[in-house]
């Protein structure tokens, strides 16, 4: 054998592929790419990710309720959610006493006294449709911490239309919150007559502005909010509601949850009206009636003088979902959380992918190949971490689609995303699966062992999850899953944690302690501890 | 049967002699109590009503981690023959390949109990412990974990044979697929994806066929309160995960008889 | 650039044991640079070290007038074979080669290129792991060549190799050195590199025992010794002794004259008289050279095999 007719350059230091970094690394990519797409096992688990993500997904879609009962079954189980502006699902249940406003003016009120009642006893919401004649017989006083009243201007009496609210808060101070999601605070402190609160909301066309006052003097403007679309003539008044009141009891090895609804009463005065009020006076409405409501369904105002006493329950707030929720919901991600299967079979792989290296001695070929071993450590991690991705992106947008449909037609409120929240969830499913890839690589670079490197990506990442979902009380598990690998999780959640709202965090109900991309970030960071780790010791040792 | 106990010997020389077991079996022990003390830990037993929850059961614990490192203890002495090629000294000396593999599992399933052994009575006794400083008071009706109590004996020598079951089951899933990284992702796949499927599944069929025919069904055995709202009772579910283990023993014995080494 | 390996001063202790102590040589463009030494004498850890793959405890060791680490594509300067079986044995020989020509930015005609040169055509979509010894070897030369480098580095090419493949080898070997091309090839059996090498670097115990020419090797080691057969013993010696070489009797009526050639020799008995049947210069084998060398520096050497009457406890 001679060396054959080479075309090429002759080899030098002045070749030019050699003084461009980027072309180096790119040729090393690729050089990983053969390497994982030429062992046909590898692609094969991959495979097997994707359809473990794919078929477990679309299992848990179709079997992750209960149903709602013997004689109710699809379309018709599913809950009348109303739809905020922002297309989000929406709890739109309070007690409104309220006139016609036309065009811009202002409402001023002063709020000397809420006071809430909570079911006695802590018992279930009674079931639609079949409570007790006065449920308000069987409140005891009690502080819900969101309970609220104040003063509401809204574009209509339709349950989710848009709005902006001023209001005192049994625990959290003065708030002004509009269109369901945002929420502002502003003057802390509980109302008392010793303590009373001046609150107003003024329009100027589409802006309303609220405000507020601890002695009717000095204003200090909470926030405003820009609502598109509000009609010439809005309703606006006093108005009063209180959420389903959670109790979460920890104890030793759980949680137990009661529930049941609370009512909120407040007393007002010097209510002062400035522009164009044509009706003379107040008419009640108990938005969202009594039926499909997470409140008592019983509210009411009472004038004498100039006091007003108001008295209302339900909620004006964004549906979550999980325990504690007044309507049975689920979100798109229901299907995404079986993953941790699928991403076993990902560890095994991309572990193996660094550990096969050391089985026979083939580390001295790559490493003669190329010296540079940090260069070949992320080589191999953005091979791993492409191919993980591309499945778990795929597996994803499919077990979301046909799981979601699947949900609908067994009559799962699917709460609505917009769409971007829709790509974050699989794109962030997919990131974290591809992160997770990059983990097990560098674990495989560290242990050496397939056997070592594949435990302890799995302990590291899959077992706090399970500890979490299904062993730890809650208080445990979200420490656990703040501080561990599995915090990259989160990044499934497509229904924020408002702070607005009471929910019980947890994973098994499909909310996380952390926000999706604090969740992913605390992943990435041990990740990158781990590459940091393997980086050293690859330059260290001996291959 | 002096060949068998050929091979129980050298099957035994063969696991003493390699470095990593003691070191997985003193893991499997640090891993059971120490997970074990911590959940204790961070748990408070709420005050006044006092600690009436399944102490023993929450205080063996730890066994969901240890039986990781069970499972890995059980895995390598089987892989790394076929990584090796050691299997094929292994047959030219024992070539009766159904007793090389009962002969492995006898001494993996023993150095389980062993392990698991020190493991849960550890675990019992770093309860023993902690308990009493998390609000567990004699005065709210609390009794120290004792092995004298039947119940909690039953849920020690349960986990204990639990843990050896576990060992048996990855041993045959070990002769069965030969590659160590493979066979330590399906044993954890089998064992962990039935509880944390169960957790999200709500539909009250699948939910409680997901928690009757999972391995970790096993881990029944360690409730000592509540035991008719288990979805299988503490010994049956040791049974499943006894089956579990037959079927798979089963498998790796006869893959290894007809597979080529 | 010039096609040059330089090794100086490396050290390097596993533990206790001392791996190289002392470790230098040159190998120059041009020739089959031979690396012989027993078992354990550190020609594998030296060479991982010229890969930067072991990093030495003391000295260097340079390709090309570089750092191997620090050359951009390195396998266009330097090829090497080090364990023909470090192979992932589920990947396709054209695989291994096609993931090591794109690291070094090379096309796949090149990988084409060297399948055909290492007559691996027919095996090349075959998984590794089904290869024989003989098979892996071609695999690696054909890894090695890839990056038609002028410096080649191969650990005991010949291992596993057929007659006609050792051949084959050779012609290999010796064409690439014709090439003007630099040769570093290591064995244990100076007997496969006797009609290889050019030049020899014998090491023992982690240090270089000798460096030199294969001709000087073999000229040293015979060390011009010469046997006299003569029936006047006696006589020849006091001749030969008084013009100072040294004499030993190695049979009864067999001498060895060592410091003195062989037509001295005869030119000295004939002009005084002594008589003699045959006067032989020795004729030494690169392996005798090669024991003689190293035969203080092995490390392990075998007991001399004993025959056991019978194998106690064994009963039949």
């Amino acid at each position: 054998m001679t060396s054959g007719s080479i075309t090429r350059d002759r080899p030098g230091a002045n070749h030019p592929a050699a003084r461009n970094a980027g072309a180096a690394f790119r040729q090393v990519v690729r050089a990983e790419w053969i390497k994982f797409a030429s062992v046909r096992g590898w692609v094969i688990g991959m495979i097997v990710a994707a359809l473990l993500i794919l078929l477990f997904g679309v299992f848990l879609a179709g079997n992750a309720s209960i149903g709602c009962g013997p004689t109710l079954s699809g379309a018709a189980c599913l809950p009348k959610i109303p739809i905020g502006p922002g297309g989000e699902a929406v709890t739109d249940s309070f007690y409104f006493a309220r006139q016609p406003l036309s065009g811009n003016g202002s409402l001023t009120v002063r709020v000397t006294s809420l006071t809430t009642m909570i079911a006695a006893g802590g018992g279930q919401a009674s079931p639609v449709g079949q409570g007790p004649r006065n449920p308000l017989a069987n409140m005891r006083k009690g502080v819900e911490p969101w309970a609220k009243a104040g003063i509401i201007i809204a574009a209509s009496t339709r349950q989710g239309s848009a709005y902006a609210a001023i209001m005192v808060t049994a625990s959290y101070g003065v708030r002004m919150q509009y269109n369901y999601v945002h929420d502002t605070a502003g003057l802390p402190g509980r109302v008392s007559p010793a303590a009373p609160r001046w609150l107003r909301l003024t329009r100027n066309g589409n802006v309303i502005s609220g405000y507020d006052s601890a002695d009717g003097k000095h204003w200090l403007l909470v926030g405003t909010a820009s609502l598109a679309g509000l009609p010439g003539t809005v309703q606006a008044g006093p108005f009063a509601t209180s959420p389903i009141y959670n109790k979460v009891q920890p104890f030793f090895g759980g949680a137990s949850i009661q529930s049941g609804p609370s009512q909120a009463t407040a007393v007002m005065d010097d209510i002062t009206r400035n522009g164009r009020w044509p009706a003379a006076s107040w008419t009640g409405d108990d938005i969202g009636g009594r039926g499909n409501t997470p409140g008592t369904g019983v509210g009411y105002f009472r004038q004498s003088g100039g006091t007003m006493s108001i008295s209302g329950s339900g909620d004006i707030a964004p549906v979550v979902p999980g325990p504690g929720s007044f309507y049975p919901t689920t979100s798109i991600e229901q299907p995404l959380m079986t993953i941790f299967i699928g991403l076993i079979a990902v560890v095994v792989v991309a572990a193996m992918f660094f550990t096969a290296e050391y089985r026979r001695g083939l580390i001295r070929i790559t490493l003669a190949a190329t010296p540079n071993r940090a260069c070949v450590l992320a080589a191999k991690a953005v091979v791993a971490a492409s191919a993980a991705f591309v499945a778990a992106l795929v597996a994803s947008v499919i077990a979301v689609s046909l799981g979601v449909s699947r949900m609908h037609a067994e009559g799962q409120f699917v709460l609505p995303v917009s769409t971007l929240t829709e790509v974050r969830v699989l794109v962030g499913t997919a990131a974290m699966v591809a992160v997770t890839a990059v983990l097990a690589v560098a674990v495989g670079a560290i242990m050496r062992r397939s056997a070592a490197a594949v435990t302890t990506a799995i302990v590291v990442i899959v077992l706090p999850f399970l500890l979490s979902v299904a062993v730890l009380p809650a208080n445990a598990a979200n420490w656990v899953l703040r501080l561990t690998p599995a915090a990259g999780f989160a990044v499934e959640q497509s229904i924020p944690n408002y702070p607005q709202v009471t929910s019980i965090v947890s994973p098994a109900g499909g909310t996380y302690p952390l926000s999706p991309w604090a969740g992913f970030g605390v992943l990435c960071l041990w990740v990158a501890a781990a590459l940091v780790l393997a980086t050293v010791l690859l330059r260290r040792r001996d291959a | 049967m002096t060949a068998t106990m050929d091979a129980l010997r050298a099957e035994w020389l063969k696991l003493r002699t390699v470095s990593s077991s003691p070191w997985l079996m003193a893991g499997v022990v640090a891993l059971t109590v120490g997970v074990g003390a911590a959940v204790m830990a961070a748990n408070k037993c709420p005050a006044g009503t006092g600690c009436l929850e399944d102490t023993t059961k929450l205080s063996l614990t730890g066994t969901q981690f240890g039986q990781a490192v069970v499972a890995i203890l059980a895995v390598l002495p089987v892989c790394d023959e076929y990584s090796t090629g050691m299997i094929r000294v292994t047959l030219a000396a024992i070539p009766r390949r159904p007793a090389v593999l009962a002969a492995k599992a006898a001494i993996i399933g023993g150095l389980a109990l062993v392990a698991g052994g020190v493991a849960i009575l550890g675990s019992l006794l770093a309860a023993r412990l902690v308990l009493p400083g998390q609000g567990a008071y004699a005065a709210d009706g609390f009794r120290a974990l004792s092995l004298a109590d039947n119940s909690t004996l039953r849920a020690a020598a349960g986990s204990v044979l639990y843990l050896g079951l576990v060992a048996l089951f990855s041993t045959g899933l070990a002769a069965l697929i030969r590659d160590s990284a493979v066979t330590i992702g399906v044993v954890f796949g089998a064992l962990y994806l039935f509880p944390i499927v169960a957790a999200f599944v709500a539909n009250p069929v699948w939910h409680r066929r997901l928690e009757r025919y999972s391995p970790m069904a096993g881990l029944n055995i360690q409730a000592t309160t509540g035991l008719k709202d288990l979805a299988v009772g503490p010994w049956a579910g040791l049974g499943v995960l006894a089956i579990w283990a037959a079927v798979a023993l089963l498998a790796g014995g006869l893959t290894m008889a007809l597979r080529d080494a | 650039m010039e096609a040059t390996i330089e090794v100086a001063g490396l050290r390097k202790r596993y533990g206790s044991a001392v791996a190289l102590d002392g470790m230098s040589f040159t190998v120059q463009p041009g020739q089959v640079t031979g690396f012989v030494g027993p078992n354990g004498a550190g020609k594998s850890t030296t060479m991982r070290v010229i890969l930067g793959l072991d990093a030495p405890d003391e000295g260097r060791a340079l390709v090309a007038g570089r750092p191997y680490a620090s050359l951009p594509h390195p396998m266009r300067y330097l090829g090497s074979l080090l364990d023909a079986s470090a192979l992932q044995p589920s990947r396709s020989a054209r695989n291994h080669l096609r993931w090591l020509a794109a690291s070094q930015g090379l096309s796949a005609q090149r990988v084409a290129e060297v399948i055909q040169q290492a007559g691996l055509k027919d095996v090349a979509s075959r998984k590794a792991g089904g290869f024989s010894l003989g098979m892996r070897q071609r695999l690696g030369l054909a890894a090695a060549m890839l990056g038609d480098p002028m410096i080649l580095m191969l650990d005991e090419p010949f291992n596993g190799l057929d007659p006609e493949g050792i051949v084959w080898m050779r012609e290999f070997l010796r064409a690439l050195a014709r090439q003007g091309r630099a040769l570093l090839v290591s064995s244990h059996l100076m007997s496969e590199l006797e009609d290889t090498a050019d030049h020899l670097v014998v090491v023992g115990r982690g240090k270089v025992v000798a460096d030199t020419s294969v001709a000087a090797l073999l000229a040293a080691a015979a060390g011009g010794r010469v046997t006299l057969r003569t029936t006047a013993v006696p006589e020849a010696a006091s001749v030969l002794d008084r013009v100072g070489a040294t004499v030993a009797a190695s049979g009864r009526d067999v001498l060895t004259i060592s410091g003195l050639p062989a037509e001295r020799v005869v030119t000295l008995l004939t002009r005084n008289a002594v008589p003699f049947s045959e006067v032989s210069a020795q004729r030494v084998t690169l392996e005798q050279a090669y024991l003689e060398l190293t035969s203080d520096a092995i490390e392990f050497r075998a007991e001399p095999a004993a025959v056991p009457s019978e194998f106690p406890g064994v009963t039949p």
